[in-house]
């Protein structure tokens, strides 16, 4: 692997009792944003602290620039944070907050309170430079923790969980923001968070962490259409399960044979998303597929759920119970429960893993 | 308190309450304007012979000067040995911290006049009875664990990840703690100091054994007055003493505010 800007090596925390972030091995680019996404207490945070230099590493290596910094305390390593409770000092204003990193880097200050004053109209919070924490909403407290961790042009930001604690609307607007933010100063930064939405919508790579694991790193897409593991596929995205016995590339799922591209031998676990199963009632034509392989299972409707722009079906095949969508035209009727339909999808679109994990 | 109106039944309670709590605190005011020579309420006529009668006693005004100067002392000193020890045991997670903190306010719950007894025989030997060092060190050894407690609560309190913040903003360890722990702590510190000053300066059982000839405090000089004479002097020392507390908690609630203090 290409060393990257950010480079982690071997990184393992070991509590008394647990293993919180287990041989990790990571290389981030300079100027990328990378998701560390995972379940609570996959170990996200501990690995951020022990980047940040907040928490010691049991073993391994962190290095920055080329520069080990492992042994370097957290003030020696120019390294911005942005916490999901904000953290803000309350005794202190909006302005001084934000001049706080520059105060400690020795600029003077009519230096840095222009710069802060610039950082904090970046985050849209002119005129509040007077106002304590205390006297501001929380999408503008972290608005200001943004700006306080900015100002440094720090060569790394980490972010953790930074939009958990705000409304949904505010989420989604701070996403787009930090977003462009991060793109226009290309600072090198991971995000954690364990909003699928908000890893795939927002960053570069993604992190799938898992026990304090490393299952994959990739690009959205790839985790979403190449998952490595059967934990990135369920975790990402939604799947239906189908467990089978492989015999090279065919395997026999409940009597009936299915194939997918590239399975092993013996038990095996299948994984299909929702919206590439094609659902064909009684007296409606096959899809066609052309000239693709495809699988196909028999089944009966259980439910119908009705959610405006789609409908979703849960179906039975044989004792294992799938969903599938399909987007409402206006004017149908939903094929009612109790009826036999068939599930059809592409070979290509059917995952394999090894089962019981 | 003050959202709600209160009901008035409440209200004649609460003053019925106060009343009865306060009425020897009370009556000690209208006594120490008495023109008598011995306390009796009601006075049989007026005056503010006692305060001057106290202005002339050299005995009391050195005990009140000695008595200041020790609160005043004790209080810084308990400062500076209680705030390092606090953050030893709670920022810095020393082996063994809770231990440690049992240990150190341990004589909070020792009879004081146990401690007394004790302090006397080891201070006796060490040649300390009767000397300014000896009532600092005696003194001391009863504040430290009020102003460790009350430090350590207020420490604890604290979210970590603000000094975290700090810190990943390049500020050092003692940077850390002046600029951001020590003024996230101050209604703890101002809570601390006044309690220290208040505790020194009403000392009277260990002082007592301390005490001699060439030293006295003034909770001790009042003691040994009323059990010679019964004259109104301590009434007119005793409204001083109110007025001098009053003061304190006043400071203490204009620098950072009297519930968040005590009662957080
Ligand atoms: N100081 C600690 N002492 C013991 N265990 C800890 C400590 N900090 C975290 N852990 C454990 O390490 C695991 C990972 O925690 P964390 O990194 O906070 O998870 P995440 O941020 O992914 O939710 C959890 O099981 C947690 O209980
Ligand atoms: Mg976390």
């Amino acid at each position: 692997m290409q060393p990257g800007f950010l480079s982690i090596r071997s990184l393992t925390k070991r509590y008394e009792t647990m293993v919180a972030v287990d041989d990790l091995n990571l290389e981030i680019a300079k100027g990328e944003l990378v998701a560390f996404l995972g379940p609570s207490g996959c170990g996200k945070s501990t690995s951020l602290r022990m980047i940040a230099g907040l928490a010691p590493a049991t073993s391994g290596t962190i290095s920055i620039g080329g520069k080990d910094v492992t042994q370097l305390a957290p003030y020696r390593r120019d390294i911005g944070l942005v916490f999901q409770s904000y953290a803000l000092f309350p005794h202190m204003s909006v302005l001084k907050n934000v001049m706080f990193g520059l105060e400690m880097r020795k600029v003077p200050a009519a230096e840095a309170e222009r710069r802060a004053r610039e950082a904090i109209a970046m985050v849209q919070l002119e005129g509040r430079e007077d106002r304590r924490p205390a006297q501001l909403s929380g999408g503008q407290q972290q608005r200001v923790a943004l700006a306080r961790a900015l100002v440094i042009q720090p060569s790394i930001l980490l972010f953790d969980e930074p939009l958990s604690n705000l409304d949904a609307k505010l989420r989604d607007e701070m996403r787009s923001e930090i977003r462009s933010i991060q793109k226009r100063l290309g600072i090198t930064s991971i995000f954690v968070t364990h909003d699928q939405v908000e890893a795939l919508s927002m960053c570069d790579k993604v992190a799938v962490l898992n026990g304090g694991r490393l299952e994959q790193l990739g690009t959205p897409n790839d985790l979403y259409e190449r998952p490595a593991t059967a934990f990135v596929a369920s975790f990402v995205g939604r799947t239906n399960r189908l467990s089978g016995v492989a015999e090279g590339d065919c395997i026999s799922v409940g009597g009936k044979a299915l194939r997918a591209p590239g399975a092993s031998k013996g038990k095996v676990e299948l994984m299909v998303r929702p919206h590439r199963m094609v659902m064909t009632a009684a007296g409606e034509t096959m899809p066609d597929f052309g000239s693709e392989p495809i699988n196909s299972i028999d089944g009966e409707i259980r439910d119908v759920y009705y959610a405006g722009d789609i409908l979703h079906y849960e179906i039975d095949a044989g004792g294992q119970v799938m969903s599938v969508e399909r987007t409402t035209s206006g004017g149908e009727t939903p094929v009612s429960p109790g009826s036999a339909v068939n599930l059809t999808w592409r070979v290509a679109d059917t995952l394999v893993f090894g089962a019981a994990q | 308190m003050d959202e709600r109106p209160v009901p008035l039944t409440l209200k004649i309670l609460a003053f019925v309450m106060f009343v009865f709590l306060l009425a020897p605190v009370v009556l000690v005011v209208p006594i120490s304007f008495s023109a008598d020579t011995y306390m009796t309420f009601p006075p049989s006529g007026w005056s503010m012979r006692w305060y001057v009668d106290l202005m002339h006693n050299s005995r009391m005004i050195g005990a009140l000067g000695t008595s200041t100067l020790l609160a005043v002392i004790v209080t810084v000193l308990s400062m500076l040995i209680a705030l390092p020890a606090a953050y030893a045991i709670i920022r810095m997670r020393v082996i063994g911290a809770e231990a440690l903190l049992a240990l150190f306010t341990a004589p909070l719950l020792l009879p004081t006049i146990v401690l007394g007894l004790a302090i006397l025989i080891v201070f006796a030997g060490a040649g300390l009875l009767g000397t300014f060092t000896g009532l600092v060190i005696a003194h001391l050894i009863i504040v430290l664990p009020y102003a460790l407690r009350v430090l350590t609560t207020s420490l604890a309190g604290l979210p970590l990840i603000v000094e975290e913040a700090a810190s990943t903003l390049g500020a050092s360890p003692l940077t850390v703690f002046t600029r951001i722990t020590m003024p996230m702590m101050m209604p703890g510190i101002v809570a601390t100091a006044a309690l220290s000053f208040l505790v020194s300066f009403d000392e009277a059982v260990i002082s007592l054994f301390l005490t001699g000839p060439r030293i006295t405090t003034l909770p001790v000089a009042m003691y040994q007055h009323v059990e010679t004479q019964a004259d109104p002097l301590v009434a007119a020392i005793s409204v001083l003493l109110i007025v001098l507390t009053l003061a304190v908690v006043m400071i203490v609630d204009r620098t950072a505010g009297l519930t968040k203090t005590f009662v957080k």
